[in-house]
This record gives C-alpha cells, structure tokens and sequence, in this order.
C-alpha cells in the first residue's frame, strides 16, 4: 500500500508534526506511514483522511501485490 | 519506575552468579508448595528454613521488568503499540532459537546455569529490542518535508 500523504501535508503546508497532532498520533508514527514502514489502522487512516477532507481512497491506495 | 527496580537487581543478580550462587546470605522460614525433602525426595506444602537470596533478588528483577517491558510509554499509540508487539515476537524468537543452541551445545552441569539465564532472557532480550527500535525510529524522523 502506498500513500500520498507527504504530498497531502505540501499542499496544505502541514509538517509531520502539525498533522501528528491534529489525529493525536506521535510525529514517528506519521514519518513511519509516510515512509511505507508502516500500515495505520483504519481508524487511523479514516482520521487523516478527514483532516485532508479527502475520501480514503485518494490518500492510501493499494498496490498489485496487495 | 520499573527501571529503578529492575537496574540494582539486574547487578545484584550479576554479582550473585560470579559469586557462584555462594552468597547465600539471608536465610528465613518460608512457606512453599514444593522443596526438599530428607533423603531426596521432594515435600509439597509445607514451611521449612530456606536459603531465600534469589528469590529476594530475581523477585525485584521480573517486577521491574514485566514494569519496564509493558508500561505505556509518555506517547504510546498504535504504532509503538505495534512495535512492542513485533519486538516480543522477535525476542522470543531469539530467546528459543539461542536455548535450541544451548540444548545442542551444553551438556551437564553447565546446562543448568543455561536454564538459570534463559528464566531472564526472553525479558531482557525484549526491552533491549524494543528501546532500539524506539531509538532508531525517533531517529530517522528528520527527514521532514
């Protein structure tokens, strides 16, 4: 799975930190999922989806061998 | 918390098995549910004088390290949560895989120390892989942007 979240946090000029705080997770975790070391869980993803205003979908997608 | 409980009997325990077991210096009346009996057979529940010197020192050492091992840390959320549960995994792996070396490598007495130690391990080995982890991930978080 990959995830567009670097890109999402550019276009609102967000840092790790910021959006860390925002879905009260610590900023390694958001480094983590950002660098694909790790998979949040859906409350997770569903939370910073909403904090993106964006569908899930567009901010973690699958890949092939998922 | 857990660490000031677990550092000081981590030494004493040390001291305890260069001494070769020897500093058995508190001895007490004890209630226990198996011990030694007379001429080699074992007595079940029971209080009789025992030498008490490990159970005063490795007592101190599981709390601290059950303490230090699954006490939240200051940010815990899913992904330390995560980490916690994978370092567990890994030590037990690593804890069985070095007692299977030891099966295979160590025959008599010394085997016995072997079991001694493995008692500890799985524990030790999880804290120092779980703390590593955490360091490294706290680490690698600079590459901001």
């Amino acid at each position: 799975m990959k995830n567009n979240i670097r890109i999402e946090r550019a276009i609102k000029g967000m840092t790790q930190e910021d959006l860390s705080v925002k879905v009260s997770v610590s900023r390694q975790t958001i480094n983590a999922i950002e660098s694909n070391k790790y998979i949040p869980s859906t409350v997770l993803a569903l939370k910073i989806a909403r904090v993106f205003k964006k569908p899930v979908e567009e901010i973690f997608i699958l890949e092939k061998n998922d | 918390m857990g660490w000031f409980i677990l550092i000081p009997s981590t030494i004493l325990g040390i001291i305890l098995c260069i001494n070769d077991f020897g500093a058995a210096w508190i001895w007490t009346r004890v209630f226990a549910i198996a011990n030694d009996g007379t001429n080699g057979n074992t007595l079940y529940f029971g209080v009789r004088l025992s030498n008490i010197t490990d159970t005063v020192i490795g007592v101190p050492f599981i709390i601290g390290a059950l303490l230090v091992s699954f006490s939240k840390e200051k940010n815990e959320d899913e992904f330390i949560a995560e980490l916690r549960l994978s370092s567990l995994l890994w030590a037990v792996w690593v804890n069985y895989i070095l007692l299977l070396l030891a099966f295979l490598l160590v025959y008599g007495s010394p085997f016995v120390e072997v079991m001694v130690y493995n008692m500890f391990t799985t524990l030790l080995i999880f804290i120092i892989r779980f703390n590593y982890l955490l360091y490294r991930n706290s680490k690698t978080v600079p590459d901001e942007k």
